[in-house]
């Protein structure tokens, strides 16, 4: 049982999606995080420590290794993808109420930009580590985030923005945020944006990289 | 170090410059096109040599006979300056065009100013219309490099309050430009055509820059701009009204509108591509019946920006880099003590690391160290691999999804032109083994200036040819494609 989920992590880890993936090299041929998934499922482990024990410290250690520089996008999209590819069999157990999750994530790109690389990468983080994730897509308005807020009380706001020229809408939605839903925290992330201009906008949190995002939530889950 | 003195017929331009000097670096500067890329079989490089001496190598003396020429010829591409010389250049008696031919021009009275106006440089020549001669150059630094180098930030800045600023100063600047050629040539103008990118077009004609900082990013303020010298604060008299020809979409400028027209791929059967490795990196593809076109956020590290010892195509930087028995050597512009790395060296340090396993498939570096050391001082860290995979990436992608929405295969692509600021320098063997574009080497051809080439027709043409191309030209959101990130994170891969 434990093997199964040392691999589970391993397959996640380096990103190889089932056995016929041809990424990454030192793995070809071997079972890929879909068929581990559904060995483990067989064997009788629990889908939650599927998630725990196996999911989550894989991304964890990919988040890690991509804010230390060691991997890039590329090996990060490959290891959501392998994460993708469990989540896939664990969804029932998630719809069952069988797998809990840490809370939920609301998260969009900012109105008037289009960029979603960035912000579907802590999209998939934030899945990986175990929250359930509301993606509302690019060019998204106030409005929008709290209609999702009023579907997902208690859940917490991600906004994302690749522009200087687009970063500024964050001030706006954050206010709207705040007065409309109050005590609702927010993070925001993106190439221009930096810590100043988090505490400017009045927003709780700026995540330089996707496992700061991760470990902002996980903080305020516990 | 030994210096020499180069004097330009006719431009009548002196320059000092250190003993080695290549002349590609000195004469690219001035809008001079190496249309073979260097490899000597074009011709279209030579000089007169009035007076010193150049050297020639056996190879370069088997190009001179092969093309022809008397022995006063020599092929600038192969030509290094060892002492004091005066040179006559050929081209700036011709119109030379992006595949190596000569521009059909129909004569004109009197004289006009061709301006490329750069996000980061300005080039502007002064034409005998008559014989579509090339009378005078000047090249400059666009002045509004001091509000952001590239284009978001230069709107950002505009936005800021600082564009009545930034419109009287690149005014100012190209107003000088051309009074500094008529105090050589005192002239009257007949015409002056400019072209640029959305954003210059914008500011030049103090047009309202703000849609295009956000989504949908549209205006229909694009159109052909017509000004007159007195509201330019310029103090020469210019017969027709100066014209800033019409952009092609919200990212895609009257520069490459210019550059269609210069590769002549709207008169095409066959698919020709032109890539545009600048600060906005478009990328158009089409033949005579349809043309489609983008811009990609490619440019900043092929111009230095975001990669840690990275500049412009200067004195100073690595223009290119070869293995030599497992060694990487570096050729350094002006001869001099290396400074940093521009576009066509990056190009070159990615493809060799590559080749030497040095780094992965996936740009990581097998070491596990932070940096590869380059040559003395100069290295990559791995932060800049990443950028670089990022703009590859950006290039690559945008050339699929364009072939995608022509429903052609890329390699019906016949062939692909690259220009940019350092596009002369670019070795195409390395381009092709980074993966940015994926087609055999010999479809591969570098150009330099298509913009400056199209705006020197643009004085000779009229508007109906320009309407043409617009019609035909279909202007896409790559990001707006759905299969966008798996296609871009795909060609961040070296395989």
């Amino acid at each position: 049982m434990e093997e199964l989920l040392e691999k589970l992590l391993e397959a996640v880890e380096f990103g190889k999606v089932d056995q016929k993936s041809p990424y990454p090299p030192q793995l070809k041929g071997q079972d890929g995080s879909h068929e581990i998934t559904i060995s483990a499922i067989e064997t009788g482990i629990s889908p939650q420590r599927i998630l725990e024990e196996a999911l989550i410290p894989a991304m964890a250690r990919v988040g890690k290794k991509f804010s230390e520089n060691k991997i890039f996008v590329p090996q990060m999209l490959m290891s959501a993808r392998a994460m993708g590819a469990s989540m896939l069999q664990l969804k029932p157990f998630f719809t069952s109420g069988d797998i809990k999750t840490k809370g939920t994530f609301i998260i969009g790109t900012v109105k008037g930009d289009l960029h979603d690389i960035g912000k579907n990468l802590v999209a998939m983080m934030v899945e990986g580590g175990g929250w359930s994730i509301v993606d509302l897509g690019v060019d998204v308005g106030s409005d929008r985030f709290i209609e999702a807020l009023r579907n997902n009380p208690g859940a917490i706001v991600g906004i994302s923005a690749l522009l200087t020229t687009t970063m500024v809408n964050m001030g706006e939605i954050v206010s709207s945020i705040k007065e409309e839903v109050p005590d609702t925290k927010i993070l925001i992330g993106g190439a221009p944006v930096n810590d100043d201009f988090c505490q400017k906008i009045g927003a709780d949190f700026y995540a330089p990289d996707p496992q700061g995002a991760v470990e902002y939530l996980n903080k305020m889950a516990s | 170090m030994i210096k020499h003195s180069i004097r330009l017929h006719p431009l009548g331009k002196e320059l000092m410059v250190n003993d080695q000097t290549p002349l590609i670096d000195v004469l690219h500067e001035f809008g001079i096109e190496f249309p073979c890329g260097g490899k000597g079989t074009c011709g279209k490089c030579k000089v007169r040599l009035l007076e010193g001496e150049i050297k020639t190598t056996e190879d370069h003396q088997q190009k001179i006979e092969k093309l022809g020429l008397s022995d006063d010829w020599r092929l600038a591409c192969f030509s290094k300056c060892t002492t004091d010389i005066t040179l006559e250049i050929d081209q700036f008696n011709h119109l030379i065009l992006a595949d190596e031919s000569e521009f059909d021009f129909c004569p004109q009275e009197g004289f006009g100013v061709a301006v490329d106006l750069g996000t980061t440089t300005v080039v502007a020549q002064l034409i005998d219309l008559s014989s579509a001669k090339v009378l005078a150059v000047e090249t400059m630094l666009n002045p509004q490099v001091r509000f952001g180098a590239d284009l978001i930030s230069r709107i950002q800045s505009c936005i800021d309050g600082n564009q009545t600023e930034m419109t009287r100063i690149i005014r100012a600047v190209i107003g000088k430009m051309i009074d500094l050629m008529m105090k050589k040539h005192p002239v009257e103008l007949q015409k002056v055509v400019l072209v640029g990118n959305s954003v210059m077009q914008l500011i030049f004609s103090n047009g309202n820059v703000s849609p295009l900082s956000m989504y949908p990013f549209k205006t229909d303020n694009l159109g052909l701009k017509t000004l007159i010298p007195e509201e330019l604060g310029w103090n020469f008299q210019v017969k027709e009204k100066v014209k800033f020809y019409p952009s092609i979409g919200s990212f895609v400028g009257s520069d490459i509108l210019a550059g269609i027209l210069a590769t002549g791929l709207h008169q095409k059967e066959k698919f020709t591509a032109l890539i545009d490795l600048g600060t906005n990196g478009e990328i158009v593809i089409g033949n005579k019946n349809q043309i489609v076109c983008a811009s990609t956020a490619a440019g900043p590290a092929f111009e230095g920006a975001n990669i840690s010892m990275g500049m412009r195509a200067v004195t100073g930087a690595i223009s290119s880099l070869n293995l030599v028995e497992d060694k990487i050597e570096a050729i350094v512009i002006g001869n001099t003590a290396p400074k940093g790395i521009c576009g066509s060296a990056l190009i070159d340090a990615i493809a060799i690391l590559r080749k030497l396993d040095l780094i992965g498939m996936f740009g990581e570096i097998n070491s596990g160290e932070t940096a590869i050391q380059i040559t003395g001082k100069v290295s990559l860290s791995q932060k800049d691999i990443n950028e670089f995979q990022l703009a590859k990436a950006a290039i690559a992608t945008g050339l699929s999804i364009l072939a995608r929405k022509l429903s052609i295969e890329l390699d019906e692509i016949e062939t692909i032109y690259i220009a940019g600021g350092f596009g002369s320098y670019i070795n195409i063997e390395n381009l092709a083994a980074t993966g940015m574009i994926e087609l055999p080497q010999e479809k591969i051809h570098k150009i330099g200036n298509t913009a400056l080439i199209g705006a020197k027709m643009f004085l000779f043409s009229d508007t109906e040819m320009y309407e043409e191309i617009l019609t035909k030209t279909r202007h896409i959101n790559l990001e707006g494609d759905p299969n966008f990130q798996n296609i871009y994170v795909d060609k961040m891969l070296f395989l």
